[in-house]
Protein backbone atom coordinates (compact mmCIF):
# COMPACT_ATOMS: atom_id res chain seq x y z
CA UNK A 1 0.00 0.00 0.00
CA UNK A 2 1.37 3.50 -0.58
CA UNK A 3 1.29 6.54 1.36
CA UNK A 4 -1.52 8.12 -0.67
CA UNK A 5 -3.65 5.06 -0.25
CA UNK A 6 -3.19 4.29 3.34
CA UNK A 7 -3.79 8.11 4.29
CA UNK A 8 -6.92 7.89 2.65
CA UNK A 9 -8.23 4.57 4.50
CA UNK A 10 -9.91 4.76 7.82
CA UNK A 11 -7.22 2.85 9.29
CA UNK A 12 -4.09 5.07 7.97
CA UNK A 13 -6.45 7.86 9.46
CA UNK A 14 -6.10 6.62 13.32
CA UNK A 15 -2.88 5.54 13.10
CA UNK A 16 -1.98 8.95 11.82
CA UNK A 17 -3.18 10.55 14.54
CA UNK A 18 -1.68 7.99 16.88
CA UNK A 19 1.66 7.61 15.60
CA UNK A 20 1.90 11.11 14.94
CA UNK A 21 1.56 13.14 11.30
CA UNK A 22 3.45 13.45 8.39
CA UNK A 23 4.96 16.86 7.89
CA UNK A 24 1.91 18.78 9.16
CA UNK A 25 3.16 21.18 10.33
CA UNK A 26 4.67 22.41 7.37
CA UNK A 27 1.13 21.78 5.08
CA UNK A 28 -1.62 22.29 7.18
CA UNK A 29 -3.60 26.05 6.88
CA UNK A 30 -4.75 28.25 9.63
CA UNK A 31 -8.01 26.66 9.11
CA UNK A 32 -7.25 22.81 9.50
CA UNK A 33 -5.66 24.04 13.07
CA UNK A 34 -9.37 26.22 13.16
CA UNK A 35 -11.40 23.47 12.64
CA UNK A 36 -9.03 21.13 15.42
CA UNK A 37 -9.28 23.49 17.94
CA UNK A 38 -12.93 23.80 17.61
CA UNK A 39 -13.74 20.17 17.06
CA UNK A 40 -11.44 19.10 20.08
CA UNK A 41 -13.48 21.74 22.71
CA UNK A 42 -16.55 20.17 21.71
CA UNK A 43 -15.96 16.39 21.86
CA UNK A 44 -15.00 17.26 25.34
CA UNK A 45 -18.18 18.55 25.88
CA UNK A 46 -19.73 16.04 24.23
CA UNK A 47 -18.14 13.67 26.68
CA UNK A 48 -19.27 16.26 29.51
CA UNK A 49 -22.64 16.11 27.95
CA UNK A 50 -22.50 12.50 27.90
CA UNK A 51 -21.52 11.85 31.37
CA UNK A 52 -24.55 14.36 33.25
CA UNK A 53 -26.72 12.31 30.69
CA UNK A 54 -25.58 9.02 32.58
CA UNK A 55 -25.54 10.54 35.85
CA UNK A 56 -29.27 11.97 35.40
CA UNK A 57 -30.54 8.75 34.63
CA UNK A 58 -33.82 10.48 32.26
CA UNK A 59 -32.96 7.76 29.65
CA UNK A 60 -34.22 4.64 29.66
CA UNK A 61 -31.70 2.26 31.00
CA UNK A 62 -31.70 0.17 27.84
CA UNK A 63 -30.45 2.73 26.36
CA UNK A 64 -27.02 3.72 28.88
CA UNK A 65 -24.77 1.36 26.67
CA UNK A 66 -25.09 3.48 23.70
CA UNK A 67 -24.28 6.85 25.72
CA UNK A 68 -21.35 4.99 27.37
CA UNK A 69 -20.00 4.48 24.15
CA UNK A 70 -21.07 7.49 23.17
CA UNK A 71 -18.85 9.35 25.96
CA UNK A 72 -15.84 6.90 25.12
CA UNK A 73 -15.67 7.96 21.24
CA UNK A 74 -16.00 11.17 21.96
CA UNK A 75 -12.87 11.07 24.43
CA UNK A 76 -11.25 9.25 21.36
CA UNK A 77 -11.93 11.69 18.61
CA UNK A 78 -10.68 14.44 21.14
CA UNK A 79 -7.57 12.40 21.70
CA UNK A 80 -7.16 11.60 17.97
CA UNK A 81 -7.48 15.80 17.45
CA UNK A 82 -4.76 16.38 20.44
CA UNK A 83 -2.38 14.28 18.40
CA UNK A 84 -2.95 16.50 15.74
CA UNK A 85 -2.87 19.71 16.97
CA UNK A 86 0.30 18.44 19.14
CA UNK A 87 2.27 17.14 16.05
CA UNK A 88 1.56 20.31 14.43
CA UNK A 89 3.49 22.07 16.87
CA UNK A 90 0.93 23.60 19.16
CA UNK A 91 -0.55 23.54 21.88
CA UNK A 92 -3.80 21.89 22.50
CA UNK A 93 -6.16 22.94 25.23
CA UNK A 94 -7.51 20.23 27.99
CA UNK A 95 -10.79 19.38 29.33
CA UNK A 96 -9.86 21.15 32.52
CA UNK A 97 -9.52 24.37 30.52
CA UNK A 98 -13.66 24.49 29.87
CA UNK A 99 -16.18 25.50 32.73
CA UNK A 100 -19.29 23.96 30.75
CA UNK A 101 -22.59 25.44 31.50
CA UNK A 102 -25.15 23.46 31.32
CA UNK A 103 -29.06 25.03 31.56
CA UNK A 104 -30.83 23.33 34.54
CA UNK A 105 -33.89 21.75 32.25
CA UNK A 106 -31.32 19.95 30.00
CA UNK A 107 -30.82 17.05 31.93
CA UNK A 108 -34.32 17.06 33.74
CA UNK A 109 -36.00 15.16 31.24
CA UNK A 110 -34.60 12.72 29.00
CA UNK A 111 -36.45 14.15 25.64
CA UNK A 112 -34.10 17.40 26.39
CA UNK A 113 -31.39 16.05 26.92
CA UNK A 114 -31.52 14.02 23.81
CA UNK A 115 -32.51 16.79 21.92
CA UNK A 116 -29.05 19.01 23.43
CA UNK A 117 -26.90 16.28 22.76
CA UNK A 118 -28.09 16.02 18.80
CA UNK A 119 -27.51 19.97 18.71
CA UNK A 120 -23.90 19.50 19.88
CA UNK A 121 -23.43 16.39 17.51
CA UNK A 122 -25.31 18.37 14.60
CA UNK A 123 -22.99 21.21 15.17
CA UNK A 124 -20.10 18.84 14.86
CA UNK A 125 -21.10 16.38 12.17
CA UNK A 126 -21.82 19.84 10.07
CA UNK A 127 -18.14 21.28 11.05
CA UNK A 128 -16.31 18.26 10.49
CA UNK A 129 -18.05 18.05 6.85
CA UNK A 130 -16.65 21.79 6.29
CA UNK A 131 -13.32 20.40 7.35
CA UNK A 132 -13.12 17.79 5.43
CA UNK A 133 -14.12 19.65 2.27
CA UNK A 134 -11.70 22.42 2.76
CA UNK A 135 -8.62 20.71 4.30
CA UNK A 136 -5.64 20.26 1.69
CA UNK A 137 -3.67 18.76 4.60
CA UNK A 138 -4.20 14.80 4.10
CA UNK A 139 -3.76 13.96 7.72
CA UNK A 140 -6.30 16.30 8.70
CA UNK A 141 -8.86 15.65 5.94
CA UNK A 142 -9.11 12.30 6.76
CA UNK A 143 -9.41 12.29 10.21
CA UNK A 144 -11.96 15.22 9.75
CA UNK A 145 -13.99 13.08 7.77
CA UNK A 146 -14.06 10.03 9.68
CA UNK A 147 -15.31 12.11 12.38
CA UNK A 148 -17.65 13.42 10.54
CA UNK A 149 -19.16 9.81 10.05
CA UNK A 150 -18.95 9.04 13.15
CA UNK A 151 -21.01 12.07 14.66
CA UNK A 152 -23.46 11.37 11.87
CA UNK A 153 -23.79 7.57 13.34
CA UNK A 154 -24.24 9.03 16.70
CA UNK A 155 -26.86 11.53 15.89
CA UNK A 156 -28.93 8.84 14.53
CA UNK A 157 -28.89 6.55 17.37
CA UNK A 158 -29.98 9.37 19.92
CA UNK A 159 -32.28 10.43 17.00
CA UNK A 160 -33.43 6.78 17.40
CA UNK A 161 -33.80 6.54 21.06
CA UNK A 162 -36.21 9.87 21.17
CA UNK A 163 -38.38 8.01 18.30
CA UNK A 164 -37.47 10.40 15.51
CA UNK A 165 -36.48 9.70 12.02
CA UNK A 166 -32.44 8.28 12.30
CA UNK A 167 -31.47 9.50 8.70
CA UNK A 168 -31.69 12.81 6.23
CA UNK A 169 -30.63 12.58 3.09
CA UNK A 170 -27.99 15.70 2.87
CA UNK A 171 -27.05 16.73 6.49
CA UNK A 172 -26.02 20.64 6.43
CA UNK A 173 -22.36 21.39 6.39
CA UNK A 174 -21.37 24.15 8.94
CA UNK A 175 -18.98 27.17 8.76
CA UNK A 176 -17.06 27.85 11.85
CA UNK A 177 -19.08 30.80 13.10
CA UNK A 178 -21.89 28.96 12.81
CA UNK A 179 -20.94 26.01 14.87
CA UNK A 180 -19.70 28.35 17.33
CA UNK A 181 -22.69 30.26 17.55
CA UNK A 182 -24.52 27.30 17.85
CA UNK A 183 -22.75 25.35 21.23
CA UNK A 184 -20.87 28.46 22.45
CA UNK A 185 -22.90 29.26 25.42
CA UNK A 186 -22.74 25.71 26.64
CA UNK A 187 -18.64 26.12 26.86
CA UNK A 188 -18.72 28.48 29.39
CA UNK B 1 8.12 74.18 86.39
CA UNK B 2 11.03 74.50 83.52
CA UNK B 3 11.33 70.70 83.50
CA UNK B 4 7.58 70.19 83.97
CA UNK B 5 7.34 72.06 80.49
CA UNK B 6 10.06 70.28 78.26
CA UNK B 7 8.45 66.83 80.21
CA UNK B 8 5.22 68.07 78.69
CA UNK B 9 6.36 69.79 75.20
CA UNK B 10 8.55 66.28 74.88
CA UNK B 11 5.41 63.62 75.53
CA UNK B 12 3.06 66.34 72.96
CA UNK B 13 6.23 65.58 70.52
CA UNK B 14 5.73 61.68 70.79
CA UNK B 15 2.44 61.40 71.02
CA UNK B 16 2.16 63.60 67.48
CA UNK B 17 5.40 61.40 66.33
CA UNK B 18 3.22 57.99 66.74
CA UNK B 19 0.14 59.70 65.10
CA UNK B 20 1.76 60.42 62.06
CA UNK B 21 3.72 56.98 62.20
CA UNK B 22 0.29 55.58 62.47
CA UNK B 23 -1.23 57.78 59.33
CA UNK B 24 1.57 56.26 56.70
CA UNK B 25 3.41 53.15 56.49
CA UNK B 26 6.93 53.76 57.22
CA UNK B 27 9.15 53.28 53.69
CA UNK B 28 10.96 50.69 54.88
CA UNK B 29 7.87 48.19 55.82
CA UNK B 30 6.54 49.41 52.22
CA UNK B 31 6.83 46.62 49.75
CA UNK B 32 7.66 47.71 45.83
CA UNK B 33 5.18 45.27 43.47
CA UNK B 34 6.02 44.87 39.87
CA UNK B 35 2.55 43.84 38.44
CA UNK B 36 1.51 43.35 35.21
CA UNK B 37 -1.09 46.29 33.90
CA UNK B 38 -3.64 44.57 34.06
CA UNK B 39 -3.78 44.36 37.89
CA UNK B 40 -3.55 48.85 37.68
CA UNK B 41 -7.09 49.01 39.50
CA UNK B 42 -7.04 45.61 41.43
CA UNK B 43 -4.16 45.25 43.51
CA UNK B 44 -4.49 48.94 44.85
CA UNK B 45 -7.86 47.88 45.61
CA UNK B 46 -6.53 45.07 47.74
CA UNK B 47 -4.09 47.16 49.50
CA UNK B 48 -3.27 50.67 48.72
CA UNK B 49 -0.37 50.64 51.49
CA UNK B 50 2.56 49.17 48.85
CA UNK B 51 4.29 50.91 46.37
CA UNK B 52 2.87 49.71 42.62
CA UNK B 53 5.28 49.33 39.52
CA UNK B 54 2.27 48.47 36.38
CA UNK B 55 3.65 47.87 32.79
CA UNK B 56 3.88 45.00 30.45
CA UNK B 57 4.48 41.96 32.10
CA UNK B 58 7.75 41.25 29.68
CA UNK B 59 8.90 45.13 30.70
CA UNK B 60 8.73 44.67 34.40
CA UNK B 61 10.91 40.84 33.70
CA UNK B 62 13.60 42.85 31.87
CA UNK B 63 13.76 45.42 34.76
CA UNK B 64 14.36 42.24 37.66
CA UNK B 65 16.55 41.03 35.37
CA UNK B 66 18.53 44.41 34.96
CA UNK B 67 18.47 44.44 39.28
CA UNK B 68 15.43 46.94 39.97
CA UNK B 69 14.39 46.48 43.70
CA UNK B 70 11.29 45.06 43.46
CA UNK B 71 10.02 42.47 46.45
CA UNK B 72 7.14 40.95 44.39
CA UNK B 73 6.42 40.49 41.06
CA UNK B 74 2.97 39.83 39.11
CA UNK B 75 2.87 38.53 35.77
CA UNK B 76 0.07 38.12 33.23
CA UNK B 77 1.88 34.87 31.78
CA UNK B 78 3.58 32.35 33.55
CA UNK B 79 5.97 32.86 30.60
CA UNK B 80 7.54 35.78 32.43
CA UNK B 81 7.87 34.79 36.40
CA UNK B 82 9.41 31.31 35.07
CA UNK B 83 12.12 32.27 33.08
CA UNK B 84 13.14 34.53 36.19
CA UNK B 85 12.83 31.30 38.24
CA UNK B 86 15.02 29.82 36.29
CA UNK B 87 17.86 32.41 35.94
CA UNK B 88 17.52 32.27 39.83
CA UNK B 89 16.18 35.89 40.33
CA UNK B 90 12.66 34.95 41.64
CA UNK B 91 11.72 32.19 44.31
CA UNK B 92 9.03 29.52 43.20
CA UNK B 93 6.00 31.01 41.68
CA UNK B 94 2.53 30.57 42.15
CA UNK B 95 -0.66 31.10 39.87
CA UNK B 96 -3.24 33.63 41.70
CA UNK B 97 -5.86 34.03 38.82
CA UNK B 98 -6.95 33.64 35.61
CA UNK B 99 -8.93 35.76 32.74
CA UNK B 100 -10.27 35.85 29.13
CA UNK B 101 -9.68 38.04 26.44
CA UNK B 102 -12.59 40.05 24.55
CA UNK B 103 -12.84 42.11 21.42
CA UNK B 104 -13.80 45.86 22.30
CA UNK B 105 -14.66 48.57 19.41
CA UNK B 106 -15.74 51.93 20.46
CA UNK B 107 -18.88 52.95 21.38
CA UNK B 108 -19.91 54.59 17.77
CA UNK B 109 -18.01 51.47 16.22
CA UNK B 110 -17.50 53.14 12.96
CA UNK B 111 -15.63 49.81 11.64
CA UNK B 112 -19.24 47.87 12.16
CA UNK B 113 -17.69 45.50 13.94
CA UNK B 114 -19.90 42.83 15.25
CA UNK B 115 -18.00 39.43 15.44
CA UNK B 116 -13.96 38.49 15.67
CA UNK B 117 -15.15 36.87 12.31
CA UNK B 118 -16.10 40.96 10.93
CA UNK B 119 -12.33 41.62 11.41
CA UNK B 120 -11.59 39.17 8.21
CA UNK B 121 -14.56 40.72 6.44
CA UNK B 122 -14.01 44.09 6.95
CA UNK B 123 -11.84 46.87 6.47
CA UNK B 124 -10.59 47.46 9.77
CA UNK B 125 -7.78 49.86 12.17
CA UNK B 126 -6.81 47.10 14.59
CA UNK B 127 -4.74 47.72 17.83
CA UNK B 128 -3.16 45.09 19.55
CA UNK B 129 -0.21 44.65 22.22
CA UNK B 130 3.54 43.43 20.61
CA UNK B 131 4.05 40.14 20.34
CA UNK B 132 5.88 40.16 23.90
CA UNK B 133 4.08 41.51 25.79
CA UNK B 134 1.69 38.78 27.17
CA UNK B 135 -1.92 39.80 25.96
CA UNK B 136 -0.31 40.42 22.64
CA UNK B 137 1.16 36.91 22.85
CA UNK B 138 -2.77 35.84 23.66
CA UNK B 139 -4.49 37.73 20.96
CA UNK B 140 -2.36 35.92 18.48
CA UNK B 141 -3.30 32.61 19.86
CA UNK B 142 -6.86 33.45 19.57
CA UNK B 143 -6.22 34.16 15.88
CA UNK B 144 -4.80 31.49 15.24
CA UNK B 145 -7.45 29.29 16.64
CA UNK B 146 -9.93 30.97 14.90
CA UNK B 147 -7.95 30.58 11.35
CA UNK B 148 -7.94 34.31 11.24
CA UNK B 149 -4.37 34.92 11.61
CA UNK B 150 -4.52 36.96 7.90
CA UNK B 151 -6.28 40.16 10.18
CA UNK B 152 -2.68 41.02 11.64
CA UNK B 153 -2.21 42.32 8.59
CA UNK B 154 -4.28 45.17 9.44
CA UNK B 155 -3.14 45.97 12.72
CA UNK B 156 -1.88 49.88 12.70
CA UNK B 157 -0.40 49.62 16.28
CA UNK B 158 1.38 47.54 18.32
CA UNK B 159 1.42 48.36 21.76
CA UNK B 160 3.47 47.76 24.95
CA UNK B 161 0.94 47.07 27.54
CA UNK B 162 -3.17 45.88 27.74
CA UNK B 163 -3.77 49.24 29.04
CA UNK B 164 -2.40 51.39 26.07
CA UNK B 165 -4.06 49.10 23.58
CA UNK B 166 -7.99 49.72 25.57
CA UNK B 167 -7.13 53.48 25.69
CA UNK B 168 -6.66 53.45 21.58
CA UNK B 169 -10.12 51.65 21.22
CA UNK B 170 -11.71 53.80 23.57
CA UNK B 171 -10.49 57.04 22.14
CA UNK B 172 -11.39 56.06 18.95
CA UNK B 173 -7.86 55.94 17.55
CA UNK B 174 -8.73 52.39 16.55
CA UNK B 175 -11.56 50.62 15.47
CA UNK B 176 -11.11 47.24 17.67
CA UNK B 177 -8.46 45.68 19.74
CA UNK B 178 -7.79 42.30 21.43
CA UNK B 179 -7.61 43.36 25.48
CA UNK B 180 -8.81 41.21 28.54
CA UNK B 181 -12.33 41.19 29.84
CA UNK B 182 -11.22 42.87 32.51
CA UNK B 183 -9.69 45.77 31.20
CA UNK B 184 -12.50 46.13 28.89
CA UNK B 185 -14.34 46.76 32.32
CA UNK B 186 -12.28 49.61 33.01
CA UNK B 187 -13.53 51.13 29.56
CA UNK B 188 -16.82 50.00 29.58
CA UNK B 189 -18.50 53.75 29.12
CA UNK B 190 -16.67 54.32 26.08
CA UNK B 191 -16.98 50.87 24.50
CA UNK B 192 -18.85 47.99 23.34
CA UNK B 193 -17.72 44.55 23.96
CA UNK B 194 -17.39 41.52 21.76
CA UNK B 195 -17.40 38.32 23.49
CA UNK B 196 -14.27 35.98 21.92
CA UNK B 197 -15.77 32.28 21.93
CA UNK B 198 -14.53 30.67 24.68
CA UNK B 199 -13.50 27.38 22.59
CA UNK B 200 -10.91 30.18 21.42
CA UNK B 201 -9.76 31.48 24.55
CA UNK B 202 -6.12 30.88 25.52
CA UNK B 203 -5.00 29.52 28.58
CA UNK B 204 -4.39 32.64 30.37
CA UNK B 205 -2.82 32.47 34.01
CA UNK B 206 -1.10 35.19 36.21
CA UNK B 207 1.53 33.81 38.58
CA UNK B 208 3.39 35.67 41.53
CA UNK B 209 6.84 35.16 42.62
CA UNK B 210 8.71 37.14 45.55
CA UNK B 211 11.72 38.49 43.94
CA UNK B 212 15.05 37.09 45.13
CA UNK B 213 16.94 39.71 46.23
CA UNK B 214 13.97 41.31 48.28
CA UNK B 215 15.59 42.28 51.46
CA UNK B 216 11.34 41.60 53.36
CA UNK B 217 10.61 38.53 52.23
CA UNK B 218 8.33 37.50 55.45
CA UNK B 219 6.29 40.84 54.11
CA UNK B 220 6.31 39.68 50.69
CA UNK B 221 5.10 36.16 51.44
CA UNK B 222 2.35 37.57 54.19
CA UNK B 223 1.06 39.80 51.42
CA UNK B 224 0.91 36.89 49.30
CA UNK B 225 -0.60 34.88 51.11
CA UNK B 226 -2.93 37.68 51.55
CA UNK B 227 -4.03 37.44 47.82
CA UNK B 228 -4.71 33.59 47.97
CA UNK B 229 -6.95 34.17 50.90
CA UNK B 230 -10.95 33.57 50.35
CA UNK B 231 -10.65 37.42 51.15
CA UNK B 232 -7.86 38.08 48.13
CA UNK B 233 -9.88 36.06 45.68
CA UNK B 234 -13.06 37.73 46.12
CA UNK B 235 -11.26 41.19 45.22
CA UNK B 236 -9.68 39.61 42.37
CA UNK B 237 -13.20 38.52 41.43
CA UNK B 238 -14.98 41.58 41.95
CA UNK B 239 -13.04 42.96 39.33
CA UNK B 240 -13.42 40.28 37.06
CA UNK B 241 -10.95 38.48 37.00
CA UNK B 242 -11.22 33.96 37.36
CA UNK B 243 -11.09 32.27 40.38
CA UNK B 244 -8.23 29.98 40.63
CA UNK B 245 -7.66 27.14 37.67
CA UNK B 246 -7.37 23.34 38.88
CA UNK B 247 -3.67 23.12 39.18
Amino acid sequence: MNRRRFVASAAGAGLATLSGPWGVAAAATDDDFAFAYFGLSAEYLLADFYGKAIEAKKIDREHLNTLKTGRTYARQHAKSLTDLLVGGGTDAPTAQDFDFQWPKAVFADGAKALETGETILGTLQGVYQTAAATSTEPTFRVLFASLASASAQQVGLLRAIAGRPEAEPFPVALDLEAASDAIDSYLG
Amino acid sequence: MARRSRAAVFAIVVVVAAALAGAAKPQSDQLTIYAAASLTDVFPALDSSQRYSFAGSNALETQIRNGAPADIFASASPVNTQRLFAAGLVDKPVTFTANRLALIVPKDNPADIHTVYDLKRKPVKLVIAGAAVPVGGYTRTVLKKMGLTSVLAKVVSQETDVRAVAGKVALGQADAGFVYVTDARSVADRVTVIKIPAWAQPRVRYEIAIVSKSSKKAAAQAWIKNLLSKKGQAVLKQFGFLPLPPA
